[in-house]
């Protein structure tokens, strides 16, 4: 059974939106990594939106990845904030304190206001 | 994928121990416990479990070895729902006790940024417990069956 998962980056002012559909497991390691150079390599904000309005489905390999993001992130001195997710995966972001180092908003339009307010600010 | 019908068992079946096959297996048990009155929440709960115990009888049990099979058995065992999740991987009792995955550490290269299989399984369910005679390796999930006034509070 083949599995899918793709990514779309989008530049807004503060922020890169990486926009997650379908399985976030292990065939989303290709997709994420790249989404995330580009939108690094190509943006001006410090701040990094996974956006999970599109994905049906979250496994530990797709936990193991999200934490190499937020790694990189850190490392890089960008935050990694994550909008629309459901409330089961909410309380899994919980349970592994992923919510602890990143912030969680209901939609995304949220948390791009946060970050338009502190790139004009 | 087989399937045979078994007194008592809510549904028995078997999957290959192909990647992804997980999500068969989180459908095939979902649909044999719509009639038990899961919340929600504790749907999608059995659901993760599931997943995540039938990835690790693929890949650490059978080894990725598509022809060798899985075995997913589910009942109703008085007030809970019991998931048996059936590989060809032994005792390896052991990794039940692997190292506890913990954020921080991770975030520091401290530890590898996987390792939350079992973390999540056992978050997930009410009682997990893991069985082998050696050659069988079974992994046991239960949740309790929420009554009605259970599910009108939520999760449970």
């Amino acid at each position: 059974m083949t599995s899918s998962c793709e990514v779309q980056v989008r530049q807004e002012p503060g922020a890169a939106v990486l926009s997650l559909s379908g399985e976030v497991d292990g065939s989303a390691a290709g997709p994420l990594t790249a989404a995330y150079g580009q939108a690094v390599r190509t943006g001006d904000g410090l701040r990094v939106i996974l956006d999970f309005a599109d994905v049906d489905y979250i496994n530990s390999t797709g936990i193991a990845l999200i934490v190499s993001v937020l790694a990189k992130a850190r490392a890089e001195g960008r935050s990694v904030v994550a909008s629309c997710l459901t409330d089961h995966y909410r309380h899994i972001f919980d349970i592994t304190r992923l919510s602890d180092f990143i912030q969680l908003y209901t939609d995304t339009a949220d948390a791009l206001a946060e970050a338009h307010a502190n790139f004009s600010g | 994928m087989s399937s045979t019908a078994a007194a008592g068992a809510l549904a028995r079946f078997s999957l290959p121990s192909e990647p992804g096959n997980e999500r068969l297996a989180l459908r095939r048990v979902a649909e044999a416990v719509v009639d038990l009155g899961l919340s929600t929440d504790q749907l999608e709960r059995l659901k993760t479990a599931v997943a995540e115990a039938t990835m690790n009888a693929i890949e650490h049990g059978n080894g990725n070895r598509a022809d060798v099979p899985v075995e997913i058995e589910v009942r109703q065992a008085g007030r809970q729902v019991v998931v048996e999740i059936s590989d060809s991987g032994g005792d390896r009792a052991a990794r039940a006790a692997a190292e506890e995955p913990d954020l921080a550490l991770k975030l520091d290269g401290l530890q590898r940024p996987r390792g939350w299989g079992l973390f999540l399984i056992r978050n997930m369910v009410d009682d997990m417990d893991v069985a082998s005679d050696g050659e069988r390796h079974t992994v046991r999930l239960a949740m309790r069956v929420a009554g009605e006034a259970e599910k009108k509070g939520g999760r449970s």
